[in-house]
C-alpha cells in the first residue's frame, strides 16, 4: 500500500526518470540551462510537507523517488517525504541487495538512485559503478574507471575518501582524487568531460560531493594539511569548462569579494582582509578548504559553504585572524560573487575546520518566519543565523566544549577561555573538542515533522602543541604535535537529536565505544537512520530516540544513508559499509596503534576501533 | 617562500645537528644515486642491497634523524612517531620494500609509489642515512624520543 505523500513522491520520481531519458537520447545539447531537466520538479520556493510542525517550511525541491543529490535536496536536510516505511513496519527491514564496490578505504558520502539504476563512487581509485535496479539482486550494467593519478593516495590527509556525486542532465559528476572532475553520462558509462581543477603537486585533492546549481557544478578542493590556497570553483555542466573561481584567502579581487559583499559584523568588514589578517605571503599557504558540503537557496539564489582550517596549524606562525579561514560565504552561484561571509573563529588555533553542512530551513523565529542556516559545527556549537544577512541569531554547544565559554550574539564573536588557545614551544593540555571537532564531516539530517536536527556527534579531547613547520611543496605543512582522547563523561559518539529553536538537544543515543561518523537520513515515516563505526546501522523513532531495527553490517558505517521508491514501486534505504577516513584509518593495518600523535593525532583516541572492525567495502540495500 | 631555500636552511640546520654524532660522513654535494636495484620481490632471494650505513652503531644519529623526520615533514605523512597516517606506518613489522638499511635508504631516496616523495633529489646522502636510522630505531629500547 502507497500512502497519499508516497505515491506523489514516486509519480515525480518516474517523471524525473522518463527526463533522464529522454534527455540521454537527444543529447541533452541544446537543452537550456537550469531547466526542469536538472531536477525532478521546477524549483519552488520553499515546500509544506504532510505533518510539518507549524512554522517550518523547506527549501525545496526535495528529494523525492530517487536520490540526485550528495544531501538529496539542495537544502542538505537529508529529509525524504517518503513514508512506506514508518515507525510501525521498520522492524521488519531486510537486506535485499548487497553489492561489493571492490575497495577497502573509507566509504563516506552515499548513493545516488536515478530512473531505477543506483551510482556508487568509490573511494580511490574512484570507480563509478552503475547497478540497474530491476534485475533481480541488482546487475551491473557498467563500471567506469577513471585511473587517478596514484600520487594523490600519498597527499590524502584523511583518507583517500569520496564524499558522492550530483546527478545533472543526464550525467553523474564526482570529483577524483587527483584533484580532477568528470562528467559520466548515466546512460552509456562513458566519460563526457573531465576537467583539472588543482594540482596534486601542491598538495591539492578532491574529495568532497559536487553540487549542481542550475548550469554550474560547485567543486571545492581538500589539502588544508598541506599549506594549499582553498578555493571554491563553478564548472559548466555541460563542458567542465572553469566559469568562475574563489581563493578563501589573498585580495578581494580573488575571494570574489566586490560591491555585493554585506557581512553582517564589523569584525568580517574591510578592504583585502584575506592579505591583511596573514603575515606578508603566509595567506598563499592558507588553507580555508571547501571539502565539505555545498547548499543552495533556490529563491535566494546563493549557495552557502564552510571553509577549513588556516595553513600552519601551529597559530604562532601565522598573527592575525587568517581570513577567510573557517568562514562560511553565501555567494551568488553565477558569478561567485561573495553576498556575505561569516569567520565563526577567528585565528584558529585548534584545526576547528568548519566545512560541515549548512542546513537550509525557514522556521518561525522570535514570532515571525525567517530564512535560517543551521550549522552544527566542529567547534561544538550548533549556529543558527539568518540565510539572508548573515546575522548569528544562536550558538550553543551540543557536546563538551571548554575552548570557548559562549558566543556573544551582538558581536559574533566567541568568549574564549584563553589558557585552551594552542601555542607554538608548549603543551595546551585537555582542549575539547579535539581537532576532529564535536562532529566530523558527516552530515545531519532534519525533519520538518519534528523540528529537531540529527546530529552524528562525538567526544573527543585533545593536547595540542605548536611545532616548527617547514613548508615543502606536496608534503604536510602542519608545526603541530597532537594526541587526542576520549572526552568526558563515559561515551564516545552521540546521536543528538537538538532542537534549534530552543537550542538544546530533546534526546540523544550514546555509543560508548566509538564515534559516530556516518550520515543521517530522516524520513516522513518518523524514522531516522544512523550507522556506527563497528558496522551497525539503526533506525530509531525520530520523536523519542526509541530504537526500532538495527543491522550488523560487514565493516564500520561511516556513509550517508540515503532511501528511494524502487523500480517495483516499494521504498528502500541504501548505506555504504566499509570503515575509514581520519577517525577511522586507524582500523587500518597500516596505523600503529602504539603511536598516539599518528594519523594527525586520532590514533591516541581510536586505538580500540581494530578490535570492534576491519575494512570492508560494500553497499548495502534494506527493504521490506 | 621558496621551498629550495627552506630545504637549504634546513640541510645547514641538520649539519650542525651531525655534529652530535661520532661518525661524520663528508657532506654530499649532490643527492643520492638513483636506484640500482629493481623494486620489488627479488626471484630466488638474492641479496639486495650492498649499502652500509655508516651511522649503523650510533645511537645519537637516531635523535639526529628523529629531527630530521618532523623538520622534512615525514612526520606529517607517517605520523609523529611514524605509527602512520596519509602514509603506512614504519614502526610495525611491515616492509613494503625491504627492511634492511640500505633498502630503507632506498625508499627515502627513490620514493615510492602511492606518493612517496624522491627525497634523493634533494637531501645528502648523509641525511638519508640519519633518517634511515631513525626509522630502523623505531619500537627498540634505543628509540629516540619514544611516544609518550
Amino acid at each position: 500500500m502507497l500512502g497519499t505523500n508516497t505515491r506523489r513522491v514516486l509519480e515525480s520520481g518516474r517523471r524525473a526518470a522518463a527526463c533522464a531519458v529522454v534527455c540521454v537520447a537527444l543529447g541533452c545539447d541544446g537543452a537550456p540551462s537550469g531547466d526542469a531537466a536538472a531536477q525532478p520538479e521546477a524549483p519552488a520556493a520553499v515546500q509544506s510537507v504532510a505533518g510539518s510542525k507549524p512554522g517550518i517550511q523547506l527549501v525545496s525541491p526535495l528529494p523525492t523517488g530517487e536520490w540526485h543529490l550528495p544531501s538529496g535536496d539542495y537544502a542538505a536536510t537529508r529529509f525524504s517525504p517518503l513514508d512506506q516505511l514508518d515507525t510501525s513496519n521498520v522492524g521488519g527491514l531486510k537486506v535485499v541487495h548487497t553489492f561489493s564496490t571492490g575497495t577497502l578505504r573509507g566509504h563516506e558520502g552515499g548513493p545516488l538512485i536515478v530512473g531505477g539504476t543506483m551510482y556508487v563512487t568509490t573511494p580511490y581509485p574512484n570507480n563509478l559503478i552503475a547497478i540497474d535496479l530491476t534485475q533481480p539482486g541488482g546487475a551491473i550494467r557498467w563500471i567506469y574507471e577513471p585511473n587517478p593519478d596514484p600520487r594523490a593516495v600519498g597527499i590524502a590527509c584523511c583518507d583517500v575518501v569520496n564524499r558522492g556525486a550530483s546527478y545533472a542532465n543526464g550525467k553523474i559528476i564526482y570529483n577524483l582524487l587527483d584533484a580532477h572532475t568528470v562528467a559520466v553520462d548515466a546512460e552509456t558509462g562513458k566519460e563526457v568531460w573531465r576537467t583539472k581543477t588543482g594540482s596534486i603537486d601542491i598538495g591539492e585533492t578532491t574529495t568532497m560531493a559536487p553540487l549542481v546549481v542550475k548550469d554550474k557544478v560547485i567543486v571545492g578542493n581538500s589539502g588544508g594539511e598541506l599549506g594549499v590556497r582553498g578555493w571554491v570553483l563553478a564548472l559548466d555542466v555541460e563542458t567542465g569548462k572553469e566559469l568562475w573561481r574563489a581563493f578563501a584567502a589573498g585580495p578581494d579581487s580573488e575571494v570574489l569579494i566586490g560591491e555585493n559583499f554585506r557581512p553582517f559584523y564589523e569584525k568580517d568588514r574591510g578592504k583585502d582582509l584575506g592579505v591583511s589578517s596573514w603575515p606578508p605571503d603566509q595567506w598563499k599557504l592558507g588553507g580555508g578548504t571547501a571539502w565539505g558540503w555545498i547548499s543552495y537557496d533556490p529563491a535566494l539564489d546563493l549557495i552557502y559553504y564552510g571553509t577549513g582550517n588556516p595553513g600552519v596549524w601551529n597559530p604562532d606562525l601565522r598573527p592575525g585572524d587568517n581570513k577567510w579561514s573557517c568562514t562560511i560565504f553565501a555567494r551568488d552561484p553565477d558569478d561567485g560573487s561573495a553576498r556575505w561571509a561569516y569567520q565563526i573563529s577567528a585565528h584558529d588555533a585548534w584545526d576547528y575546520d568548519e566545512i560541515m553542512e549548512n542546513v537550509l530551513v525557514d522556521m518561525e523565529w522570535g514570532g515571525r518566519m525567517r530564512k535560517l542556516l543551521i550549522h552544527p559545527g566542529r567547534t561544538g556549537f550548533v549556529f543558527v543565523l539568518d540565510r539572508e544577512s548573515g546575522e548569528l541569531l544562536s550558538a550553543e554547544k551540543f557536546q563538551p566544549v571548554n575552548w570557548a565559554e559562549r558566543y556573544e550574539i551582538t558581536t559574533g564573536k566567541p568568549v574564549e577561555v584563553p589558557e585552551k588557545r594552542t601555542r607554538g614551544g608548549a603543551v595546551t593540555h585537555n582542549i575539547c573538542p579535539s581537532s576532529t571537532g564535536a562532529k566530523e564531516w558527516n552530515p545531519s539530517a532534519f525533519s520538518p515533522r519534528t523540528g529537531l536536527l540529527y546530529i552524528a556527534a562525538h567526544n573527543t579531547c585533545m593536547d595540542y602543541e605548536g611545532i616548527e613547520a617547514n613548508y615543502i611543496a606536496g608534503t604536510p605543512y602542519l608545526g603541530a604535535s597532537v594526541k587526542m582522547y576520549r572526552g568526558p563523561g563515559g561515551y564516545h559518539g552521540e546521536l543528538v537529536a537538538w532542537d534549534p529553536v530552543q537550542a538544546k538537544p530533546v534526546w540523544t543515543i550514546r555509543d560508548e565505544k566509538l564515534p559516530l561518523y556516518s550520515g543521517v537520513l530522516a524520513t516522513a515515516g518518523d524514522l531516522v537512520f544512523y550507522g556506527r563505526m563497528d558496522g551497525w546501522f539503526h533506525a530509531v523513532d525520530a520523536r523519542d530516540g526509541r530504537e526500532l531495527w538495527k543491522f550488523k553490517t560487514g565493516s564500520g558505517v561511516i556513509g550517508n544513508p540515503v532511501t528511494y521508491i524502487g523500480p517495483d514501486g516499494k521504498q528502500y534505504v541504501a548505506v555504504y559499509s566499509g570503515v575509514g577516513g581520519w577517525m577511522g584509518a586507524v582500523a587500518f593495518p597500516g596505523v600503529s596503534a602504539d603511536d598516539p600523535y599518528a594519523a594527525l593525532g586520532v590514533v591516541g583516541a581510536m586505538a580500540d576501533i581494530k578490535k570492534h572492525t576491519v575494512q570492508g567495502g560494500m553497499v548495502y540495500v534494506f527493504g521490506l | 617562500m621558496r621551498p629550495s631555500l627552506v630545504l637549504g636552511a634546513l640541510a645547514l640546520a641538520a649539519a650542525a645537528c651531525e655534529r652530535s654524532t661520532q661518525t661524520q660522513p663528508p657532506a654530499a654535494a649532490a643527492g643520492a644515486p638513483a636506484a640500482h636495484y629493481a623494486v620489488g620481490p627479488i626471484p630466488g632471494g638474492g641479496e639486495r642491497s650492498e649499502r652500509t650505513n655508516p651511522f649503523a652503531d650510533d645511537r645519537g644519529a637516531a635523535t639526529s634523524g628523529r629531527r630530521l623526520f618532523v623538520a622534512y615533514n615525514c612526520a606529517g605523512c607517517h605520523g609523529g612517531h611514524a605509527g602512520g597516517g596519509m602514509g603506512p606506518s614504519l614502526r610495525d613489522d611491515v616492509w613494503l620494500y625491504g627492511g634492511a638499511d640500505g633498502d630503507v635508504f632506498a625508499s627515502i631516496a627513490e620514493g615510492r609509489a602511492n606518493g612517496m616523495p624522491a627525497w634523493g633529489t634533494l637531501l645528502p646522502e648523509s641525511q638519508i642515512w640519519l633518517l634511515t636510522t631513525y626509522v630502523k630505531s623505531l619500537r627498540t629500547p634505543h628509540e629516540a624520543q619514544p611516544p609518550r
